[in-house]
């Protein structure tokens, strides 16, 4: 009995053993490739941002585009959402790495330049664009982001995030403001008006805590002071430039020199400063996108807000100087690329058809809130909506950001100055020769990742 | 508790070179486990390795075995923060070293004493036992949101609260400069402290009750019982507890990258956020694979004691 029980035991130790290193084996063989992704033919993959505020609407859109599509082609639609431009990334990185993830990927505007910069997406050819509906039909502005060149393009708008501003116009009637301003000392002018410390109201505000909202504001100040981050070419930072100090610095001014944004926001980050507007405590809050209206919609200040494109005449001028652009925003959005190893292209470019046809555009829009790139579609909501109208407006001067592979570290860099100068003002030892010291730094950086 | 000879824990002598039977063991079932770690462990980290060597960045990772050769130059580049987040790989070692050691060192009597207090019956024990862990259970992010928002000078409750009693102002900042570092302590602080709590309880439970009777009977104070009785007993699993509390602080990344964002103040830039930002965000893969290098190495001398001490645990549960 006890060598029988002890063989048995043995037995089943063996084979575990073997059952273990056949899994071993499946595993390893999972990692090393196979069908996962990649699309075979008979199913497309797609990597989408998941919607933060309405996921329930962007799912149904989604069914809806999957039963459409399936319908059309016979080929099945699966979806993949992330949460965050981390995850985004870090997908984006093992995808090229091991050749291996979804057929496409939602890629944000300022992505792409590093997306791009991998090797790792299909650059369109003009038959890809005749199946993904043609160039004619999207907003031209929005196609500037799309790839390094006219000739390179590797992704497909698919929606647009333009930037503005939001004003509280009860605040505006209170401070005899009779509308938005349209240059940059107008805006000073006009937040001095609203602003009141005793209430705690301000007519403007800042956050150099944020990690986007800093480099995106200065960079619009800098476009239309003529002024660029790095040169033409892509082959020389320039953020050691007077106009970009310049305009770091009349940022920094509106909390230390004109008074017009709360000395004390030096760890704000964006919603930090939409909760103070929202609480009616900030009379102008630049560099937001439709995302903000349900927040609004829902808040203190519901029925006092509107929105208006940014100013576009830099501080001090009655007009903008010599190569200066009426920069109102970033070309801002999502895109959609294609990944190199996909084996499915021609049905992916086809689903991007779908995607960006008039009705799905509308659709998405009123599902998720970001606006369509179909210029129809985008035509119909403006006509139908004040704040689309606005947005739309803005998009007209939207200027693209450098097609540079450095982007990525030009973003940080920047938001480490920003961080630091925040620093030095809370600390009470901010000044302009700190903010030349640290964008010359900065510039080092990103001069080092320049290709 | 004396030590048992070799002869009698390891009663077979295992056969030199035949490498299938050990004890009467089949040894060979262990490859499916050494081949797993090989592929888990050893390999990523000799890659690892290689890769802190490269000039890896976004221009190279898809065909990253050819990328560019560095040297040293990632290794001096993070000994000296001439990265962008500009923060050395030693200083954010001292950052995270500190944390650790001093959210440790601040949870451990913290944790003895909630541990005594629902260490006895009374009525509301299993309430107060459940209220301990509700820090602990609260997902880190959100614990670090929430004590983001409480930190926010002007409009947080920690500036009113230390303005309503007359001790600093009411615009103290917590989330940049030098005092960034206490805010992420005392967030951590407040959020793990159970942990001690739960390892020193499950060590009180099973000291005899026969100890205390005994000390009771000796005319032992309250004091002398918990030096001379619980204490002493406890010195293994609390030895334990304190070791594995410490490497979770220090491996703890969710805390300082949601309370201060990928440009966090110097004081605040522990090692894994130093890291995930130069390798994830900025797309120096060289640079954070060299910075991971040094910290291991460094941290080779805790892992040392470490080890010791799990060895120590093993001999005296024999």
């Amino acid at each position: 009995m006890v060598k029988k029980s002890t063989l048995s035991r043995r037995e089943f130790l063996a084979a575990g053993g073997v059952a273990m290193v056949g899994l071993s084996a499946l595993g390893l063989a999972g990692c090393g490739g196979g069908k996962s992704g990649g699309g075979n033919g008979g199913s497309l993959s797609v990597f989408i941002d998941k919607s933060p505020t309405a996921p329930g609407a962007q799912k149904q859109w989604m069914d809806k585009i999957s039963a459409q599509f399936q319908k059309q082609t016979g080929v099945k639609v699966s979806w993949d959402s992330f949460s965050s431009s981390d995850e985004e990334q870090r997908k984006m990185e093992n995808a090229v790495t091991t050749g291996n993830g979804p057929d496409i990927f939602v890629f944000g505007s300022t992505f792409i330049p590093s997306a791009q910069a991998t090797g790792g997406f299909h650059v369109l050819t003009s038959n890809d664009w005749k199946l993904a509906g043609g160039k004619s039909r999207i907003f031209k502005q929005q196609l500037t982001m799309a790839g390094t060149s006219p000739d390179k393009l590797i992704s497909v708008p698919f929606s647009m995030r333009p930037f503005a501003m939001v004003y509280n116009t009860e605040l505006f009637r209170k401070a005899g403001i009779s509308s938005p301003p349209k240059t940059w000392t107008e805006f000073v002018q006009d937040a001095k008006k609203i602003t009141d410390p005793s209430q705690g109201v301000y007519g403007a505000e800042i956050d150099p805590a944020d990690s986007y909202d800093p480099w995106k504001i200065w960079w619009t100040f800098v476009r239309q002071m003529g002024g660029r981050f790095v040169s033409k070419d892509l082959k020389t930072a320039l953020l050691d430039s007077p106009e970009v100090q310049k305009a770091v610095q009349f940022w920094f001014d509106w909390a230390t020199k004109y008074k017009i944004a709360d000395p004390h926001s030096m760890t704000w980050q964006s919603t930090d400063a939409l909760r103070a507007f929202v609480n009616g405590k900030v009379g102008m809050q630049i560099m937001i996108s439709t995302s903000v209206e349900p927040t609004l919609r829902n808040s203190k200040v519901k029925g006092k807000y509107a929105f208006a494109p940014m100013p576009t005449v830099p501080y001090g001028m009655q007009q903008r100087p010599p190569g200066g652009e009426p920069a109102s925003t970033i070309v801002s959005g999502d895109y959609l690329a294609v990944a190199k190893y996909s084996k499915a292209k021609d049905s992916a470019y086809k689903l991007i058809k779908l995607m960006t046809d008039y009705q799905p555009q509308i659709q998405y829009s009123k599902a998720v809130g970001d606006l369509p790139v179909n210029k129809k579609a985008a035509t119909y909501l403006a006509s139908k909506s004040k704040t689309a109208k606005a947005f739309i407006e803005a998009e007209q001067n939207a200027t693209p950001t450098p097609m540079t592979g450095a982007w990525a570290t030009l973003e940080v860099a920047l938001a480490n100055v920003s961080a630091k100068l925040g620093n030095a003002v809370a600390a009470g030892n901010y000044s302009p020769s700190l903010v030349k010291s640290l964008l010359e730094k900065a510039n080092q950086q990103v001069q080092a990742q320049l290709r | 508790m004396s030590r048992q000879p070799a002869s009698e824990a390891f009663p077979a002598k295992p056969k030199r070179g035949s490498g299938r039977n050990v004890g009467g063991r089949p040894m060979w079932l262990l490859w499916p486990s050494v081949g797993l770690i090989l592929f888990v462990v050893v390999i990523p980290f000799l890659i690892g390795v290689y890769i802190s060597f490269l000039n890896l960045d976004q221009y190279t990772i898809r065909d990253w075995i050819h990328a560019p050769w560095a040297g040293l130059e990632n290794y001096i580049t993070g000994l000296t923060g001439g990265g962008v987040l500009q923060t050395s790989a030693l200083t954010s070692l001292g950052v995270s070293v500190a944390f650790s050691v001093l959210t440790t060192l601040v949870t451990t009597p913290i944790g003895i004493l909630a541990a005594l207090t629902v260490n006895t019956q009374f009525r509301g024990r299993a309430l107060i036992r459940s209220l301990y862990l509700i820090p602990y259970v609260i997902p880190t992010f959100v614990t670090a949101l929430l004590w983001r928002m409480m930190f926010l000078n002007g409009t947080g409750l920690v500036d009113r609260f230390l303005s309503a009693i007359g001790v600093a102002s009411v615009n103290t900042y917590w989330l940049i400069g030098p005092r960034s570092f206490w805010a992420m302590t005392i967030t951590e602080i407040w959020a793990v402290w159970a942990f001690i709590y739960i390892m020193v309880l499950a060590g009180l439970q099973s000291i005899p009750t026969e100890l205390y009777e005994v000390a009771e009977l000796d005319g032992a104070t309250s004091w002398q019982k918990l030096t001379k009785v619980v204490l002493p007993q406890l010195k293994g699993l609390l030895g334990l507890a304190l070791l594995l509390s410490t490497l979770f602080h220090f491996n703890n990344f969710t805390l300082p990258f949601v309370m201060f964002g990928s440009s966090p103040p110097t004081s605040a830039t522990v090692l894994p956020l130093n890291i995930y930002v130069t390798s994830f965000n900025l797309f120096d893969f060289g640079l954070g694979s060299a910075m991971s290098v040094i910290t291991l190495i460094i941290m080779l001398v805790p892992a040392f004691f470490y080890l010791r001490a799990l060895r120590l645990g093993e001999v005296t549960a024999r």
